[in-house]
């Protein structure tokens, strides 16, 4: 399948009938949307069903894609309130870290780059879990996806100096996370 | 013959047209400065899970009656949170479980007719797994007739407990408003009386006055 | 706020995306749905030019909505007949706007033979609730007094629908 094509030109295959052609935006976008629904979950399960659960609903509701230039906006704006219902559905005390052991905190005389990745990433991943959701989904957007902020305010709906603190809030505590687990 | 060939061809016709959804639905009918708006609101029910027929219907509906572009979308707006409140309603009452957008929509509309939230959520619990529209219609209907609405609500679960279900709950708000009507009677009379009759609540007979369907 | 490296680090972590594949449950998922269900775009004949392909569907709808004499409409098993009548002595033309025509002009005409006031006409719709109002002499928008049941449209002068709640054929008493 010729994955050169636009977005828009994907779009208008799809709409013709081409149900296959799916398939092209589904590889372009699912890596991204499976890391910021991870990130944002905790949990690779929950986020693989947060994800395909966006994605078919993309596909049903793809004729109302308004601008199929902003794809990628929609598709992570879909998949960014997917998310959010699922964190409704639990405790956000309850999100299992990586599938990897958590590893006991490091001892005083460790340093971060004496750790193994594994242990880099898990000690990430607590610190990113421990923020509130909103903090922890602009962060992920802006700094994990490279998102600018009119991408943001059209993924959450708010506002850029609203997003700008978010993000600013959310650095200054996962530094602080940061420093208490190493 | 011909009449259902009629009746094939306009629905090959007017298909097409229910199928289509959102903005292209839209476009050439609502005013261009309300499309923005609308377009974003009806984006916005899509990411969130919402069913967005009734927003169509509802920017579809301004544009015909020629309301001004800032009703227009405050009228769509409404309509938005309208269902995002239902959604909230349909998740208390089968919490953990998929909300169908029918059953939303349904919600949405029950709220549009006035219909307490409170009430909802009572009829919801009652029966948490079959389609919400008549019931919440039927209850609409008895609060709209002045009937109390706890009372009216009451008498609606009984006739679901008792076997009754869809359009037969519209009968049964039917059967309150015509012994309410008979005279001599309040309103929880004439619930007392339908409640007695339970589950043989007649069926209203069809008349060619007014728009008749229930 | 400079960037302090463990944080850099950090990003740089979470940067890496899941070896995960959601494409084909998706794919499975949406070969399994109903066409209804599958997007499109508009269909060839709707790109006629608006006039013609709308002329085109009032008039079979009218011939499909005109009372008939001997109420021969025949609604399949999850549509029912809806009957429209309304007194409106001295107008040129009644019609019926609603949300079961998308709320489109011309498309549901009642007719008054005998020029009695009195209007009338029947239509087969979908089982269901539908929000409806007359339209007298083009320009005039009237709720139906008889419907028996009303909606605010929240459009926020205070107007109502009118409200129909369609019973499909099969539960007709």
């Amino acid at each position: 399948m010729n994955d050169g094509l636009a977005d828009v030109e994907v779009i208008a295959r799809v709409l013709g009938g081409d149900g296959e052609a799916f398939g092209i935006l589904i590889r372009r976008y699912e890596p991204g949307l499976l890391r910021f629904a991870t990130r944002m979950l905790g949990n690779s399960d929950a986020a693989e069903d947060a994800v395909a659960e966006s994605l078919v609903r993309a596909y049903r509701h793809l004729a109302q894609c308004r601008d199929p230039a902003r794809l990628r906006s929609w598709l992570y704006r879909i998949t960014g309130n997917r998310c959010r219902s699922h964190l409704a559905r639990r405790h956000v005390n309850d999100i299992p870290l990586s599938e990897a052991p958590t590893p006991a905190l490091a001892a005083a005389s460790d340093s971060w780059v004496e750790l193994e990745r594994g242990e880099q990433v898990a000690l990430v991943e607590r610190a990113l879990a421990a923020l509130p959701a909103e903090k922890r989904e602009a962060f992920v957007l802006k700094h994990v996806e490279g998102m600018s902020y009119e991408e943001m305010a059209a993924v959450t709906g708010a506002r850029i100096p609203t997003l700008k603190m978010r993000v600013h809030r959310a650095r200054e505590a996962l530094l602080v996370a940061l420093e208490a687990l190493v | 013959m011909t009449r259902l060939l009629v009746l094939v061809l306009a629905f090959a016709v007017g298909g097409p047209l229910a199928a289509q959804r959102g903005s292209s639905r839209l476009a050439g009918r609502v005013p261009a400065a309300a499309l923005p708006a609308i377009d974003s609101m009806i984006a916005a029910a899509v990411a969130e899970g919402l069913p967005t027929e009734p927003l169509v219907q509802k920017a579809l509906e301004g544009s015909a009656k020629g309301i001004p572009t800032d009703r227009l979308v405050n009228g769509v707006r409404r309509g938005l949170l309208q269902l995002r409140q239902a959604r909230i309603l349909v998740g208390r009452a089968v919490p953990g479980q998929p909300q169908p957008e029918g059953h939303v929509a349904a919600v949405a509309a029950a709220l549009a007719r006035g219909l307490p939230p409170s009430i909802v959520e009572r009829l919801l619990t009652a029966a948490p797994n079959e389609a919400p529209a008549p019931v919440l219609h039927a209850a609409a209907d008895l609060v709209a007739h002045r009937f109390d609405a706890d009372a009216a609500t009451d008498l609606l679960v009984e006739a679901h407990n008792k076997g009754l279900r869809g359009v037969r709950l519209l009968d049964v708000a039917a059967a309150a408003d015509h012994e309410l009507q008979r005279g001599g009677r309040t309103p929880s009379d004439a619930l007392a009386r339908v409640r007695a009759m339970l589950p043989d609540v007649p069926a209203p007979a069809v008349t060619r006055r007014g728009p008749t369907g229930s | 706020m400079s960037d302090d490296p463990r944080l850099i680090a950090a990003i740089e972590l979470l940067k890496t995306p899941p070896p995960v594949s959601v494409a084909e449950r998706v794919m499975e998922e949406i070969r399994r749905l109903p066409h209804t269900e599958r997007p499109t775009r508009r269909t060839p004949w709707l790109t006629w030019p608006r006039g013609v392909a709308l002329a085109l569907a009032a008039g079979l709808a009218a011939i499909l909505l005109l009372p008939s004499g001997n109420n021969s409409l025949t609604p399949g098993a999850a549509e029912g007949i809806a009957q429209f009548v309304g007194h409106f002595p001295g107008a040129r033309s009644v019609e019926v706007v609603g949300s079961f025509n998308n709320w489109s002009r011309g498309m549901l005409h009642l007719r008054d033979d005998n020029h009695d006031g009195i209007w009338h006409g029947d239509a087969v719709l979908p089982a269901g609730q539908h929000e409806y109002m007359f339209v007298v002499d083009g320009d005039r928008w009237v709720t139906d007094p008889l419907a028996g049941r009303f909606v605010q449209d929240g459009f926020g002068a205070g107007q109502e629908n009118s409200l129909l709640i369609v019973r499909p054929a099969a539960a007709q008493p």
